[in-house]
């Protein structure tokens, strides 16, 4: 579903993402993984358009979509969460999640000046597709409560649910289980299976090894922007490279 | 909606409109009145701006090609001043859309700047352009509207109560599609973007797009204020539209209350009527405005519209206290 051929992007001198090769399938749970500052966060930013390549392709459905603007990308069905908890301080949860129906609602300017029927319908459509949303999360009860107000876990949720609301084919979630406690740990595990089950792609950018490998399909692992290793959980496991990666080699080695 | 509500906007317009005779006619006061109204438009225009997170600096300079644009058409071309005023605000729309794409990619201190040079940048050419613009004297005898009968009735536009009709309706028109605007799914994505345009974005929302449309909405209005402005004057010169008017919006709509729609109304009306009444210290009215602006920041951070929820917060306080040292 998504591909990525020969990625690169440089800052100035720094090389952040080097040549990477990469897809994702349909319904596919991929992890991408690496130690800080390996480019997992920049490689999702040029996915989403938040930056421009260097040089490389990155197709979605066949489709070119290097250098799109990420509204255009996330209307084609790619959608990102941040690691900050970006979400809307000062809406509501329910209002969070209404504007991110925005894809679904199409509303223009003129017929929101008339409040004309088609209007209306789209109004409510959008917060029928929201109040789903919540639904799904869990989250019903709080819809009413300013986002600002919220815990860190519940307003990390609350980013999975904007997300949600855009409709993704393929959804990137960049380290959604930082300064969770164990049980909202376990708790968006399983809403992170359950979003796979009902037929999203997901590519998760995470440091807790023990969720990564009790959920992902596949993993990508990178270090100072190139592709070190991929493979099944079992494979990354043993694979002596990523090891090295992250625990650093011994000095008398090899 | 509720009768009571609509009983309130009819006692309201029934106020707005019985005003040149609560005045008893008095000129001075039409012209203050007038000047309400005009204010009242341009805040909430650029009010409309800022909830997409924008500011604008250069707002008046957008008044003063729709007064200019206008004032031509009318005097050199023999456009009727009706589709004058709403040709103004086209013009200044469409220089709105030109300088909007640089606009809405920069932000804060740098948005502030280029705005600024803007207006700096559209007050020169009014004086430079001598032979459209009639330089630093302006542009003198610009016909009054013209008259219009309704159902038989002629309106002539001689007197100033006239004037304050017209552009009271005018105003009401304004406020109404602006209302209509902030309150829908479109009022509230401009307010998301206000938020975290990175958001906005990721989940498909062309923030380019809304905020240029905003941009231009709200010049437009702007334009057509201009336009209004040039007719009711008679005269206009390019330091009628300087720096200070552009500053002056601004500070209606931070001191009215710029999350709230009534917050730039309020501030228009009051920062209107006040220093008129203190005519004698006229030179003395950028230190007015800047003490005001200081105290409202520091005293009432939600602007001059927030005043009957701090009484209530404050009294409930009070009451509060009260009850605690009885229970002593």
């Amino acid at each position: 579903m998504l591909e990525t051929r020969q990625l690169s992007k440089h800052f100035k001198g720094l090389v952040a993402i080097n040549n990477v090769d990469f897809n994702v399938g349909q319904k596919e749970l991929v992890g991408v993984i690496g130690p800080n500052g390996a480019g997992k966060t920049t490689f999702f930013n040029l996915v989403t358009g938040f930056l421009k390549p260097t040089s490389g392709k990155i197709l979605f459905e066949g489709r070119d979509i290097t250098g799109k603007p990420p509204h255009a990308i996330a209307g084609l069905g790619i959608v990102r969460t941040f690691q900050l908890d970006r979400i809307y301080h000062d809406f509501t949860v329910l209002a969070n999640v209404e504007i991110a129906s925005h894809l679904q609602a199409r509303i223009g300017f003129i017929e929101s000046i008339f409040k004309t029927r088609p209007y209306r319908k789209k109004e409510q459509s959008a917060r029928e597709n929201a109040m789903q949303i919540l639904q799904f999360l869990g989250f019903q009860d709080k819809k009413d409560e300013l986002a600002r107000n919220l815990s860190h876990g519940h307003q990390k949720l609350l980013g999975i649910a904007v997300a949600l609301a855009a409709k993704p084919k393929l959804l990137l979630l960049d380290e959604p289980l930082a300064g969770m406690n164990v049980q909202e740990v376990g708790h968006t595990l399983e809403l992170i299976r359950q979003i796979r089950a009902e037929g999203t792609g997901v590519l998760l950018i995470e440091h807790n090894m023990r969720a990564v490998m009790s959920t992902c399909d596949r993993l990508l692992v990178l270090n100072f922007g190139t592709e070190i290793a991929r493979g099944t959980c079992e494979e990354i496991q043993r694979n002596k490279d990523v090891i090295q990666a992250y625990l650093g080699a011994k000095r008398n080695a090899a | 909606m509720k009768i009571s509500r609509i009983i309130a906007y009819v006692v309201l317009l029934a106020f707005i409109f019985s005003l040149p005779t609560i005045v008893r006619g008095n000129g001075y006061y039409i012209h203050v009145l007038i000047l309400c109204v005009v204010n009242v438009i341009l805040a909430s225009s650029l009010r409309a701006i800022t909830t997409t997170g924008q500011i604008s600096l250069g707002h008046a300079g957008f008044m003063s090609v729709g007064a200019y644009t206008c004032a031509i058409l009318v005097m050199k071309l023999g456009v009727s001043a009706y589709a004058g005023m709403i040709l103004g605000g086209l013009v200044a729309a469409l220089l709105a859309i030109i300088i909007a794409f640089p606009v809405t990619r920069v932000k804060t201190l740098y948005l502030a700047m280029l705005t600024l040079f803007l207006g700096v940048f559209i007050s020169l050419g009014l004086t430079e352009f001598r032979s459209v613009t009639g330089g630093t004297s302006g542009i003198i005898g610009i016909p009054a509207l013209n008259k219009i009968s309704i159902l038989g009735i002629n309106i002539d536009f001689a007197t100033r109560a006239a004037n304050f009709y017209f552009i009271s309706i005018v105003m009401l028109i304004v406020l109404v599609f602006l209302y209509s605007l902030d309150q829908s799914y479109v009022g509230k994505t401009f307010k998301a973007i206000a938020q975290d345009e990175a958001l906005a974005s990721s989940t498909g929302i062309n923030v380019t797009k809304y905020k240029v449309a905003i941009f231009c909405i709200g010049c437009f209005i702007a334009g057509v204020a201009g336009g209004f402005d040039a007719h009711y004057l008679t005269v206009i010169t390019p330091d009628s539209f300087g720096i200070f008017p552009s500053i002056y919006i601004i500070i209606y709509v931070i001191v009215g209350g710029p999350n709230r729609f009534a917050g730039a109304i309020i501030g228009a009306v009051v920062l209107t009527i006040v220093p008129e009444a203190f005519r004698a210290f006229k030179e003395y009215q950028p230190l007015f405005f800047v003490a005001v602006l200081y105290l409202v920041v520091f005293l009432l951070p939600g602007g001059l519209v927030t005043i009957p929820q701090y009484l209530r917060f404050s009294l409930r306080n009070i009451f509060k206290g009260r009850a605690a040292h009885a229970g002593d």
